[in-house]
């Protein structure tokens, strides 16, 4: 390719050609892609590896002609005298080409298809010869979920992640100020505060429910001090009677949800801490001392000159801690799978558990579920874009 | 010249790969359990078939269980192998009306094992008429309990619902809690209701009910909850069931706070690894509950399948006849503690709660395959649900049934 762009005499010759050349070997890719490749030719192929080997290769066949595909399209384009006068201005979309197509293709369309899927009944099947086996019925699954107390559970249980989950910014806010000091080893402290967000939310999960545990967990051992002694059973096993049972936290439909909330705003206090410490440090010390000069002192001094100085902080905290809120799935999953009786449920382990799940395959009535919670988030998310915007215009 | 020999060569490898691909012919099948002693007597059958037939080349696969639950979907779909497990009854329901599971109706005729030695079981392997798998193995389900708690308290085994009761009364007086159970996972509750019901109205009232042909709040149904919540208040179950999974259940059974367990054979094992010996354990049948009523058991089965998109089918045919052959599935289930469905293949004598269970099962009326796999998995998440929910608060139970019949009208 001549990177002559002022002129010479054979450059519409080297276009013309490299546009062909590439568009040939796009349409080759392109056509391989949809028609030829698939995994029946490759397992010929591979021959005996077939069923366990046969979907890498496919993958990496496949991967390798979109490879090629892309760089023959970026060929194409790159030879294009359009190209060559308006590079500055096209260059930065063909970067992003890539990036936009992916997400074109596994975040936009899916959206639109869940959202179609939820005026369908389907079980997730298609048939031998690839037809969709579900059938159109409207707005039928919203009106089932209307009337399903299930979804209202599951709705209810996302207002009070939300809400309790919240507690995590103040929390975090004042751990952030008490640990806020010079003193030897306050790095191990704060080290040690951090801690639950560099374990998974899974492990989290199980040393929490492992806690609540009646049988044998932390808070039943306490309970046991109080109100438990052993005894011999009948068949003289030491075993333990008490006059007041434990609590079965995880068991009660009415506290389930309260204890997967405290184990998953443990990490996230951590987090809405580690957020503060940054912007604390930042807290000008000019304004401090005025503060001081001027009479401000504990409270007053936090409200009035910290506070307003961790502003981008707080913003911070609270957008990650509601994200957090919605994503409750996996604490909910590892903890509870939305039990006892759906009680702990949240939209999306709901959502989860009617469409792939233990293959109960409602996959219209999830995608329902599924197209109710993105509204929520969409609302959500337009009134932070617009927050951002408008934070702009008066930086700006 | 040596372009020409690149090509010739070429040409001959290419040749010999296709011609190679189109001589061989081949097997694969795929398992789902890689439990130690599964996966040793599946290995163990497969090698039988390759001896048996080594013109065939066998792919033997096996995957994780759970996991199989989600990627059966894309095997069927996409790349097919010739033989898969999968569970019969209303399990199997999606994939053959979708027209994903070969109709075998002319093995299951023409097959001298298939034909003659698997009544019993043959109901559960139908649907529209015609039979589309093959059962390896199954187990019986009924009530474990502690013999050495029960000979302590001079007890017997119960044979009708009052003499149950009347067990369960002498155990809470000597402080022993009557059932163990563990509801987490939900299904295990499934268990007690399906026998419940069983017992009180019958193996028809139990299809009906799963095929969505009877409401929930149907008075049968409710004779059947009735019944239920005369055992939460007598035989009561242990109180911390809604945090316990099945194995974590076993700790109460294990240590004697609890004497009873409504459980599959599989558990046996786990009851030994808890360190109870045979003399301390034992098994009998649910009780009746309404006199006449048939006795029907609960017998999940476990079947292997030929995808409609097999490519080696009578391959694939040769391997479910030989499975289906007495020595086989005796082999096999001796090595994993389970029945047989041949009725002509040997068990293990060695093993009182096998050849009890045999008892139990050959003598039935009719098999159930378990709630949860005879209904659709859309209702039996619900129906499970329900139950927990009665089982927790008992008091609830029109809440309960109501909201059933909600999904019922829904699912099917």
């Amino acid at each position: 390719m001549s990177t002559d762009v002022t002129g010479s005499n054979n450059r519409f010759d080297t276009s013309v050609t490299q546009l062909v050349i590439g568009g040939v070997v796009l349409a080759l890719c392109v056509y391989m892609l949809i028609f030829v490749i698939n995994t029946t030719m490759v397992q010929e192929f591979y021959g005996y590896s077939r069923q366990i080997n046969a979907r890498v290769p496919t993958f990496f066949i496949r991967m390798g002609l979109l490879l090629v595909a892309l760089a023959s399209g970026f060929f194409c384009i790159t030879g294009h005298s359009y190209y060559k006068r308006n590079k500055l201005a096209v260059a930065p979309w063909l970067f992003l080409a890539i990036g936009l197509a992916f997400f074109l293709v596994y975040v936009i369309v899916p959206i639109f298809q869940s959202i179609s899927y939820s005026f369908t009944k389907w079980n997730g099947l298609y048939d031998i010869n690839g037809v969709w086996t579900g059938e159109w019925v409207g707005l039928h699954n919203y009106r089932v979920l209307w009337e399903d107390p299930n979804f209202w559970t599951s709705l209810k249980n996302n207002l009070i992640w939300l809400v309790l989950f919240m507690l995590a910014v103040p929390i975090g806010l004042f751990i952030a100020l008490f640990l806020n000091q010079t003193v030897t080893g306050i790095r191990i402290y704060k080290s040690l505060f951090f801690f639950p967000f560099v374990i998974s939310q899974v492990v989290v999960g199980l040393i929490f429910s492992w806690a609540y545990n009646p049988e044998f967990g932390l808070l039943s051992e306490v309970w046991g001090w109080f109100f438990c002694e052993m005894k011999e059973n009948i068949v003289g096993n030491l075993t333990r009677v008490c006059s007041v049972e434990p609590p079965s936290i995880l068991g009660d439909a009415k506290m389930a949800t309260y204890g997967i909330i405290a184990a998953g705003i443990w990490p996230q206090i951590a987090y809405c801490m580690i957020l503060y410490l940054t912007g604390l440090n930042n807290v000008s010390s000019d304004q401090i001392e005025a503060g001081q000069l001027d009479g401000a002192k504990g409270w007053k001094m936090l409200w009035h000159v910290v506070l307003p100085q961790l502003k981008p902080a707080t913003f911070i905290a609270i957008v990650v801690t509601v994200i957090g809120a919605l994503r409750s799935f996996d604490m909910i999953a590892t903890m509870t799978q939305g039990g006892p009786y759906g009680s702990t449920n949240v939209l999306a382990y709901y959502m989860y558990e009617q469409a792939v799940g233990e293959g109960v395959g409602r996959y219209g009535y999830g995608s329902a579920i599924a197209t109710v919670l993105f509204l929520i988030m969409l609302v959500y998310i337009s009134y932070f874009l617009w927050r951002m915007y408008q934070d702009e215009k008066e930086g700006g | 010249m040596s372009l020409r020999f690149t090509k010739l060569a070429l040409g001959a490898a290419l040749g010999s790969l296709f011609s190679g691909a189109l001589l061989a012919s081949d097997l694969v099948i795929t398992f789902d359990d890689l439990n130690p002693d599964k996966k040793a007597a599946y290995e163990a059958a497969v090698d039988a078939f390759k001896k048996a037939n080594p013109d065939i080349n066998v792919v033997a696969n096996n995957g994780d269980r759970e996991a199989h639950k989600d990627t059966i979907r894309n095997a069927l779909q996409n790349d097919a192998p010739d033989v898969i497990t999968w569970y019969p009854g209303n399990r199997m329901g999606p994939f053959v009306d979708a027209g994903l599971f070969m109709d075998i109706s002319d093995l299951w005729s023409s097959d001298p094992n298939l034909s003659s030695k698997f009544n019993a079981i043959k109901p559960t392997m139908s649907r529209d008429g015609k039979q589309w798998g093959v059962p390896y193995s199954y187990y019986q389900w009924g009530v474990y309990y502690r013999k050495d708690i029960y000979d302590k308290l001079e007890l017997s085994e119960p044979s009708n619902w009052a003499e149950l009761l009347g067990n369960c009364d002498t155990l809470k007086e000597a402080g022993v809690t009557p059932f163990t159970i563990g509801t987490q996972y939900l299904w295990t509750a499934a268990g007690v209701f399906d026998y419940l019901n069983l017992r009180t109205n019958g193996y028809d009232v139990h299809n009906d009910l799963t095929a969505g042909k009877i409401k929930y709040t149907d008075p049968r149904i409710r004779d059947t909850f009735a019944k239920w919540e005369e055992m939460l208040d007598r035989c009561s179950f242990v109180s911390t069931h809604a945090t316990m999974d099945w194995q974590a259940a076993i700790s109460p059974f294990a240590k004697g706070d609890a004497a009873m367990y409504v459980m599959g054979n599989f558990s046996v094992g786990q009851y030994k690894d808890a360190g109870l010996t045979d003399d301390q354990i034992d098994f009998f049948q649910f009780p009746e509950i309404t006199p006449g009523v048939p006795r029907a058991e609960e017998a999940p089965a476990d079947a292997f399948f030929i995808p409609a998109n097999a490519k080696n089918v009578e391959n694939a045919k040769k391997f479910l006849a030989f499975i289906a052959t007495p020595e086989i599935q005796g082999d096999w289930n001796k090595a994993i503690g389970q029945l047989p469905p041949n009725s002509d293949a040997e068990i293990n004598t060695d093993d009182k709660f096998i050849v009890e269970g045999m008892a139990t099962l050959s003598t039935a009326a009719g098999l159930a395959q378990f709630y949860d796999r005879d209904a659709p998995a859309a209702m039996a998440k619900a129906g499970m649900e329900g139950f927990q929910k009665f089982m927790l608060d008992p008091s609830t139970l029109d809440e309960v049934l109501e909201g059933l019949d909600k999904v019922q009208a829904e699912v099917y």
